[in-house]
């Protein structure tokens, strides 16, 4: 059989979309892989929602490094399909085109009184922290007291982020500028009792091992009997630090809806609770953050094609992946299983359809060439970030694409 | 000599550090790099080294195909004598309270086979941000050279 040299649009440089090109590069050594991304950087969630103490998870880019690196996978950033190329027209030059721009927006707590101000979602909290350009300017402002609402692991980066004092960030790219170290009081709420929470063990471990943290369960509250480790952590940790000198208060609200948000001038005042069977209780807060999963925010979604979304192959020569495939479960290893499936499903396509000779990467460059970035733009980005680490950090990012764009500008004229 | 390289891993990086030490092997041995998840214990033989690398996942736990090695293993009770084995395990400091058991609990398992261990099991930590490879590459140098000229 002929090598497959197709060419193979991937939109979306996060997890799903490099372990996409990583699943095809191995069965398709001859084919042109190209990686889109709206942004001029690349990397998407692992750069931008896993959170910036967590750079051993993080370093999973150095396999999506190899790729553009010594893989012949090619980058192509500050290209939004839909902004500066239609879907259309991208297909019209590629063989084949995989979705993998994952789920962006934060689902929304649906209640009486979000409209006020200080509720956040946990994704934009995430990203501002990580210096995303969308949100680098939205500073929340959290107060003394922040309820969290969700019981996943994002909401223990957030209960985590939040309880880390200034020396806490050593190794991480956590920006010095903008840590808080005005809360004293985090309340988690979870609608499950504790010993169902959604949340890694490790996560909770790594939460209340903090020096200056103080896990406690709220007064009246059960972690549950149902068997799981989470439970046999959770009875083993919380509770169990000696209160007073304590500087951070971290309560765990064990098995509670959200029943309303009162505000006071505008912004929170307290998070109303209640349980199926009447009981009801008040937490004063001045911010809460919700961390209840994520959504679509943009007008692309799997079931506007004519394909099935689970099969992966949405129409001729179109194919979805990652999150925006099967929705927002699963950590990124569970993503690179789902790439080696949809990677699969693509090659088995391509083999039965052969593929079209379209011009591939070269027509899309003919157009948008001058205003994409690509593989060694990053580069440039990359090292101007390590340089100008601040003393105990990793890296500090870029926050905006203006200054994201400057720095390429001048490494490019330098060159 | 024959070397394989069994990797047990979920997001990738110790398949990827599989694929870098066999690079630094093949010149001069037979290589070959499998997932833990495609060999089982009775295909293990006393003519090939074996070099395991894993991470470690959850709560301390092993990637799902290393797992399934494991447990494979330990029902079974498979006799390993005059297996030779080194064993790398990729971890993360963050989560101090579970760092590398995966790797530890694998070893555990192949020394309880009565397999011999060859060298130190090698570590790595990702919260220090060194490259596997870098440590990995002169560990596994070490481990050969104890493997061919044994300790009186």
């Amino acid at each position: 059989m002929m090598p497959i040299t197709a060419r193979i649009a991937i939109v979306g440089s996060g997890p799903a979309g490099c372990y996409t090109a990583q699943a095809l590069r191995k069965s398709l050594p001859e084919a042109e892989i190209t990686v889109i991304e709206r942004l001029p950087v690349p990397y998407g969630l692992v750069r931008y929602g896993v959170a910036p103490d967590h750079q051993g998870t993080k370093a999973v880019t150095r396999q999506f490094q190899r790729l553009f690196e010594k893989q012949n996978v090619s980058f192509l950033g500050n290209l939004e399909i839909g902004r500066d190329l239609t879907l259309d027209a991208l297909r019209d030059a590629m063989d084949a085109v995989v979705l993998a721009t994952g789920l962006y927006g934060d689902r929304a707590v649906c209640v009486n009184g979000t409209n006020l101000a200080n509720i956040y979602g946990a994704g934009a909290v995430t990203r501002y922290w990580n210096g995303h350009p969308d949100d680098s300017d939205n500073a929340p402002d959290f107060g003394k007291t922040v309820a969290i609402i969700g019981n996943g692991n994002v909401a223990m980066d957030i209960a985590r982020l939040l309880a880390k004092r200034e020396g806490d960030f050593a190794g991480s790219d956590m920006d010095p500028s903008i840590s808080d170290p005005d809360v004293n009081q985090i309340h988690v709420v979870g609608r499950m009792q504790l010993c169902e929470a959604k949340f890694d063990v490790a996560m909770l471990r790594e939460l209340a091992t903090i020096a200056n943290v103080n896990c406690s369960l709220a007064p009246g509250d059960e972690i549950g009997d149902v068997e799981s480790d989470i439970g046999a952590v959770a009875r083993e940790l919380i509770g169990k630090k000696a209160g007073a000198s304590e500087e951070i208060k971290v309560v765990f609200h064990s098995g509670w809806d959200v029943a309303s948000i009162k505000g006071d001038g505008g912004r929170v005042s307290a998070l109303h609770l209640s349980r199926p069977e009447g009981a009801e209780k008040v937490l004063h807060c001045n911010s809460i953050v919700t961390a209840i999963g994520f959504g679509p925010n943009n007008d692309l979604r799997p079931d506007d094609f004519p394909g099935d979304a689970t099969s992966g192959n949405l129409d001729h020569g179109l194919f979805a992946t990652g999150w925006f495939r099967r929705g927002p479960r699963g950590t990124i290893p569970e993503n690179r299983a789902d790439a080696q499936e949809i990677s699969a499903v693509l090659v088995d396509w391509l083999a039965k359809n052969g593929d079209d000779a379209k011009r591939g990467r070269e027509a899309l460059l003919e157009h948008l060439g001058d205003k994409t970035t690509n593989y060694n733009d990053w580069c440039a980005i990359n090292d101007h970030e390590i340089a100008s680490a601040a003393s105990d950090r990793c890296r500090t990012k870029v926050r905006t694409i203006n200054r994201m764009l400057k720095v390429i500008e001048n490494a490019r004229s330098s060159e | 000599m024959k070397i394989a390289l069994l990797y047990g891993t979920e997001s990738g990086n110790a398949e990827m550090l599989s694929d870098d030490l066999m690079e630094e092997l093949e010149n001069e041995n037979s290589c070959e790099v499998r997932s833990l998840g495609e060999i089982s214990p009775e295909d293990l033989d006393t003519d090939t080294f074996y070099v395991f690398v894993t991470s470690t996942h959850g709560n301390g736990d092993l990637p799902a195909a290393a797992a399934e090695f494991v447990q494979l293993l330990e029902t079974k009770q498979h006799d390993l004598t005059g297996i030779n084995f080194s064993i790398f395990g990729l971890g993360d400091m963050v989560f101090s309270e579970t760092f590398n058991q995966g790797s530890e609990k694998l070893m555990e398992v192949l020394l309880a086979g009565n397999a011999t261990l060859i060298g130190e099991r090698g570590l790595h930590d990702a919260s220090t941000g060194e490259i596997p490879e870098d440590i990995a590459i002169p560990w596994i140098n070490e481990c050969l050279a104890a493997l061919l000229q044994p300790a009186d």
